[in-house]
This record gives structure tokens, C-alpha cells and sequence, in this order.
């Protein structure tokens, strides 16, 4: 493929940021629709936002193409693990291990995270979920954010940019954890 | 019948086979696998009569593994359960010998809509 001659010698033109992708309604409703059908159906999101306890937990999933970020759920360690029993329901063990709580809390990082994909322009390829300390935001303008509580305890949706603000040299895609952020 | 069930997550293979049986079909066997290498075994280990499986997995995809057991010659029914249903990512499955997607989250009702017909 040849470039159109008035491409050559442009500037490389400006990433989307994903406030210009998708809203925090949208995310939102995403959450919500996933906390329905894998919690539970009496277990509604309420849009109330809360302070995170000090031990938190976050679960996410990357998504790279033309937008590349994570979309992360943190909420403290022991809500996590609340969910994990919800997610259990009966199987639930009586004493949980963190391999049950990464394995719950992270599907339901990838259910939100394979929408929110669904939802912005593609192509784009989905990660496998990952659970430990939250990424670092890489740029504040590139995030959408929802604060929302579950059966009284706070819960954070973060769809977040991997790449630093413009301009930068566009070089290869790095991890986009490097700051030890994954597990 | 049997139903194999494909996903690395155990928590989300109990989510299928519990919604399996709130949509009726609680009187077959299950059978489990952990990522698409283990469910291209155990097709053709266990012979089941339908295989939902998951998309996005560690070792094997449940595109490739699809892909493999019609290579192999397999003609096994065969549904993804994924978290993702990109119009693009049905034609991928469609065209690779998908009978349908269901994307997660999904209700008992989706289960219904999706498999009555292809298990009794």
C-alpha cells in the first residue's frame, strides 16, 4: 500500500482520548447490566460515590487498537471477596483463596471490559483479565471514571488510557504496567 | 446428552452450567476444560454432544480450538460464551463453524434462545 502523497510529512495525527469514546453513562450501564447478570438480579450498581478503604483490590483487562488502555475495577479487598461469594452463590468454599477472588473478581473485570471494547472503535484486541494493584493512569484527560457502590461499599470503574499525553515520540508500544503494577 | 463447558475461569464455567440448568437442561452430563487445548482433548476424549466455550483464552483460543476440530475433521455443534460480540467477531465464529454467540452477560433467556434446537 502507498501513502496518498498529502499524508506524507504530516504530523501523526492526535490518539482519540476515550471521553470522546465512550460516556461514563454508557460505562455505567455496563457495569450495571454485568452486576445484574453475574451477581445477581437484586444486586443493583448505585451511582454514589465513596471512599475506597485502604486495602483495595483491583481486577482489569487491557484493551489495545486504535484506543490502547485498561478498563479497571478497584474496590477494597474484602468487597472483592464479597463478590466472589456472590459469584459462587452455593459453590462458594468456606474459606476463600486469592486464586478464587482473582478468578472472580477479574471475570467480571473481562464481562465490563469486553463491552466497553464492544463499545468504542475497533479493531481492537481484549487481554486476559489481571489482578493486583491498580495500573497507574498515564494520562489524566484519557480516562473515564465511574464511582459507584455495591451493597453499601465503594467501587471504581476506570477505563484508562496505557499511553502518555501528546506529544510524544510515537515509539513501540511498551507494557503498559511497567510501574510493577501487574500482580 | 453431554455438553462440554470451555473457559479458563472456574467461577465463569460454574456461572454457564448453573445457567444451563436454571434454562432447563439439567439432565445432562457436563463436562469441563480449562482453555481450548484442553477442550480440543477432551472432544475428542469425551465425545460431547455440544461444546459452548469461551474466546479468550490462555494456550489455545476457542476460535482456534474450533478451528482445529474442523480441521481434524470434527464436526462437533459448537458455541462461544464470550465476553465479547463484536458484529465482527460473529462473522469470525460464524465463518469458522460457530452455531452462535452468546455474549456475556447473558440471562437463562439467551441460554433458551440459543441452544433450543441444537439439544434436545
Amino acid at each position: 500500500m502507498t501513502l496518498a502523497p498529502d499524508a506524507v510529512g504530516r504530523p501523526p495525527q492526535p490518539r482519540p482520548a476515550i471521553p470522546a469514546l465512550i460516556d461514563e453513562a454508557t460505562v455505567e450501564s455496563i457495569a450495571g447490566e454485568t452486576w445484574i447478570a453475574l451477581v445477581g438480579e437484586d444486586e443493583v450498581l448505585v451511582p454514589i460515590p465513596g471512599d475506597l478503604p485502604e486495602d483495595t483490590l483491583s481486577a482489569w483487562v487491557d484493551v489495545v487498537g486504535p484506543w490502547t488502555g485498561s478498563v479497571v475495577l478497584t474496590t477494597g479487598r474484602q468487597t472483592a471477596a464479597d463478590l466472589t461469594r456472590a459469584l459462587l452463590g452455593e459453590a462458594a468454599p468456606e474459606l476463600l483463596d486469592h486464586e478464587d477472588v482473582a478468578d472472580a473478581f477479574g471475570e467480571i473485570a473481562n464481562v465490563v471490559g469486553g463491552n466497553v471494547k464492544a463499545a468504542i472503535p475497533g479493531p481492537s484486541t481484549l487481554g486476559l483479565p489481571e489482578v493486583g494493584p491498580a495500573p497507574a493512569v498515564r494520562n489524566p484527560a484519557d480516562v473515564c471514571r465511574i464511582e459507584v457502590c455495591w451493597r453499601g461499599q465503594p467501587l471504581v470503574v476506570s477505563v484508562q488510557g496505557a499511553l502518555p499525553s501528546l506529544p510524544v515520540p510515537n515509539t513501540q508500544h511498551d507494557n503498559p504496567h511497567q510501574n510493577g503494577a501487574s500482580q | 446428552m453431554k455438553i462440554l463447558v470451555a473457559d479458563d475461569s472456574r467461577v465463569m464455567r460454574q456461572i454457564v452450567i448453573r445457567t444451563l440448568r436454571q434454562a432447563g437442561y439439567d439432565d445432562h452430563d457436563i463436562v469441563e476444560a480449562e482453555d481450548g487445548r484442553d477442550a480440543y482433548d477432551k472432544v475428542h476424549a469425551e465425545n460431547p454432544d455440544l461444546v459452548l466455550s469461551d474466546w479468550n483464552m490462555p494456550n489455545m483460543s476457542g476460535l482456534e480450538c474450533l478451528q482445529a476440530l474442523r480441521s481434524a475433521g470434527s464436526a462437533v455443534p459448537f458455541g462461544f460464551v464470550t465476553s465479547e460480540g463484536s458484529a465482527e467477531m460473529r462473522d469470525k465464529a460464524s465463518a469458522a463453524g460457530a452455531l452462535f454467540l452468546i455474549a456475556k452477560p447473558f440471562t437463562e433467556e439467551t441460554f433458551r434462545e440459543n441452544l433450543d434446537g441444537v439439544i434436545a
